[in-house]
């Protein structure tokens, strides 16, 4: 990575926001293409700080503050940006831990790994009732719905989001968690299922590009 | 009934203790809190030594969570505050700690108690798989496999897939019915075995507070069993699991929960991770009112506990707690390998011998085959679990050591592919509830092996 992005890459390892923006703002206003910002430096960075988290060279809180740091930094240069420059979301995502289901680290896991991968993340929390999701998925014009279940009881709720959701194209629901399998993701009528925070955003990858 | 006072005492802290957003508890008080401490008591864990055989960095272990959770306390999701103990309250608070329980009934009954490190008392087994998922026509003769084995001293149920072929739905009639499904069904199977009186953990078919309540009475979970609720990671509450706690004081209930940190998540990696299980269990106790405190730590991408990045964090934190308190600890053993497969027996072998040379009360399981995988998981390997917590008791930790890292040689390659095995069926007779030949000869020929590397299983 060229010099001049030093600081910057040193702010976003560290979580520093502060100095992640202006770091992004002094470059863009020394001439630096903002764009370029992003293709050159963050979104190299992000990839390789998920390549590092998928290998556990570094955790879910170094991931969680890389990502909040360019969440700052695209909110802060939004202004130098051209409105068709503005796009540098992947793809909407509404993630959530299904009814009855208090488990959020796996999600948590997830979530931060899609963030870092460029996603636009919704993150609608635990114990959320199927009429909740589907309704905020609208809203947020959704790419697609990552749902968390960890307890076999809770998987029936799965299954009711993907019978609401059908008939909607646009929509996709993919699901992992302890007692799914590919097998029973097929059976309910998903789109996909992800092993793990991992799988999941190989999956993410391979729905939004087809 | 008992502990009514300090119920009521944490209903108000969850009433009246500051309230906070829960992604900031997540940052400031968990993550930020576990960074504090492990560089102010220097903890710094082996990356390679699995059994932990410095007494001193036990004890910063258990000083560090102690002034960890003194500073973090447990958030109420619920109420959306932080239930907090001084660092005086906690230390009051565990002297007063069980160090012994009975369970079970009659000549079934089995004592608990605390251990100490190379204690040569043999820990307890809970033989069971753990809310594995297994078809109906399997539940018995599966748990039969289990309860069978001399070596077992207490179960738990695997879990339906369905109740009477329905989904399992939480909090609606289907999981009240699953709940009570399992209790009938556990009871037939240790009738059948001739251990009626054998305790049981319950109920892990449900997971709602009614779900679980209402099997746990007369004609169900019975007082002598083990009445067992899981919090949330990391370090949450909620009135749902406070409503079970209250229903299992009500019934003065033998009360056993857990908490399974995950690795690599909020607590970071093996430094923060021994701070975080052994703060985790000692706000099971303090918290939670636990006669006996569980945990399962998780790996987050192959969900097992069997990798070093898991066995060295957790025998240090119970080594911590064997050292500096009394309370009775119990360890889940996770592995990723299956029926049918030498890697579940040498993973069996590297928990068992670390788990019971660091102090640890109880082991459960083997949750075989990451406890995921329906109907993979078989009572042999609950046999050769319960030899080998017989035959560590015999050893120092310099040995359980050298023991451990020739175990771990075996599987270590394994732990990415994850051999899941077979399929109960598949790997047991159903008429005899016998292992198949090819399983036995696997058992035998690691069981030789192990021998071989000074095991004694005489």
């Amino acid at each position: 990575m060229p010099s001049q992005y030093d600081t910057l890459e040193k702010a976003i390892l560290s979580g520093d926001q502060e100095s992640g923006i202006a770091e992004a703002v002094k470059l863009i206003e020394g001439g630096q293409d903002p764009v370029l910002l992003f293709t050159d430096c963050i979104e190299p960075l992000l990839d390789d700080i998920g390549e590092k988290f998928s290998r556990l060279e570094i955790f879910l809180p170094e991931m969680v503050n890389a990502s909040k740091v360019v969440k700052g930094i695209h909110g802060a240069v939004k202004p130098y940006l051209k409105n068709e420059e503005d796009a540098a979301s992947k793809g909407k995502i509404i993630i959530a831990t299904v009814s009855g289901d208090l488990h959020d680290i796996g999600k948590n896991i997830v979530k931060a790994m899609l963030e870092v991968n460029g996603y636009d993340v919704q993150d609608l929390g635990v114990d959320v009732p199927t009429q909740a999701i589907v309704k905020q998925a609208k809203e947020f014009d959704a790419d697609i719905i990552a749902l968390s279940a960890l307890m076999l009881p809770s998987l029936p709720f799965v299954k009711d989001v993907v019978e609401y959701m059908e008939g909607n194209q646009k929509v996709k629901v993919i699901v992992g968690g302890g007692p799914v399998s590919p097998e029973w993701a097929e059976e309910a009528g998903t789109d996909g299922y992800g092993n793990n925070a991992i799988d999941a955003v190989a999956l993410v990858k391979d729905i939004l590009s087809s | 009934m008992k502990h009514t006072t300090r119920l009521l005492d944490i209903v108000e802290r969850s009433l009246r203790g500051p309230l906070m957003d829960e992604e900031d508890f997540n940052d400031q008080h968990v993550t930020q809190g576990l960074a504090r401490v492990v560089k102010e008591f220097d903890i710094k864990v082996s990356q390679d030594q699995i059994v932990n055989q410095d007494d001193a960095l036990a004890d910063r272990v258990w000083e560090a969570a102690v002034d960890f959770l003194s500073e973090c306390g447990v958030y109420c999701q619920t109420t959306n505050r932080v239930i907090e103990f001084s660092k005086k309250e906690i230390i009051d608070i565990l002297r007063y700690a069980p160090d012994t329980v009975i369970v079970g009934q009659g000549t079934d009954a089995v004592q608990e108690y605390a251990r100490k490190i190379d204690d040569p008392r043999r820990p307890l087994l809970m033989g069971s798989s753990i809310g594995t998922p297994i078809e109906d026509e399997y539940f018995i003769p599966s748990m039969i496999s289990y309860i069978q084995e001399p070596e077992v001293d207490v179960t738990m149920a695997p879990t339906l897939t369905n109740i009477y072929g329905y989904d399992i739905r939480t909090r609606s009639p289907l999981e009240i019915l699953s709940s009570w499904r399992e209790v009938e069904l556990t009871l037939e199977a240790m009738r059948r075995a001739g251990r009626p009186g054998m305790a049981f953990t319950g109920i892990g078919s449900s997971i709602s507070d009614v779900g679980q309540l209402s099997a746990d009475g007369p004609g169900g979970l019975r007082q002598t069993d083990l009445h067992t609720f899981g919090i949330v990671s990391e370090l949450k509450t909620s009135y749902e699991i406070l409503n079970k706690l209250t229903h299992i004081l009500q019934r003065d209930g033998v009360v056993d929960p857990y908490a399974n940190p995950i690795y690599g998540g909020l607590g970071g990696g093996m430094d923060g991770q021994a701070v975080l299980i052994t703060a985790a269990m000692i706000a099971l106790n303090v918290v939670f009112m636990a006669t006996c405190v569980g945990t399962s730590p998780t790996h987050p991408f192959n969900f097992n506990d069997t990798g070093k990045e898991l066995l060295i964090p957790s025998g240090l934190s119970f080594q911590a707690i064997a050292r500096n308190s009394k309370l009775m600890s119990n360890l889940t053993n996770t592995p990723v390998g299956g029926p049918g497969t030498k890697t579940l027996l040498y993973e069996c072998i590297a928990l068992t011998v670390m788990m019971t040379v660091s102090g640890g009360s109880r082991i459960l399981g083997p949750r075989s085959a990451t406890g995921s995988i329906t109907g993979h998981f078989s009572g042999l390997e609950a046999r050769f679990t319960g030899e080998l917590l017989t035959a560590a008791a015999k050893l120092d930790r310099a040995k359980a050591e050298e023991i451990v890292q020739k175990a771990y040689a075996k599987y270590e390659a394994d732990l990415t592919t994850q051999p899941y095995g077979k399929h109960f069926k598949d790997v047991y007779d159903l008429k005899t509830v016998q292992p198949t030949k090819e399983w036995q000869t696997m058992y035998d020929e690691v069981k030789n092996e192990a021998a071989g590397w000074g095991l004694s299983f005489d």
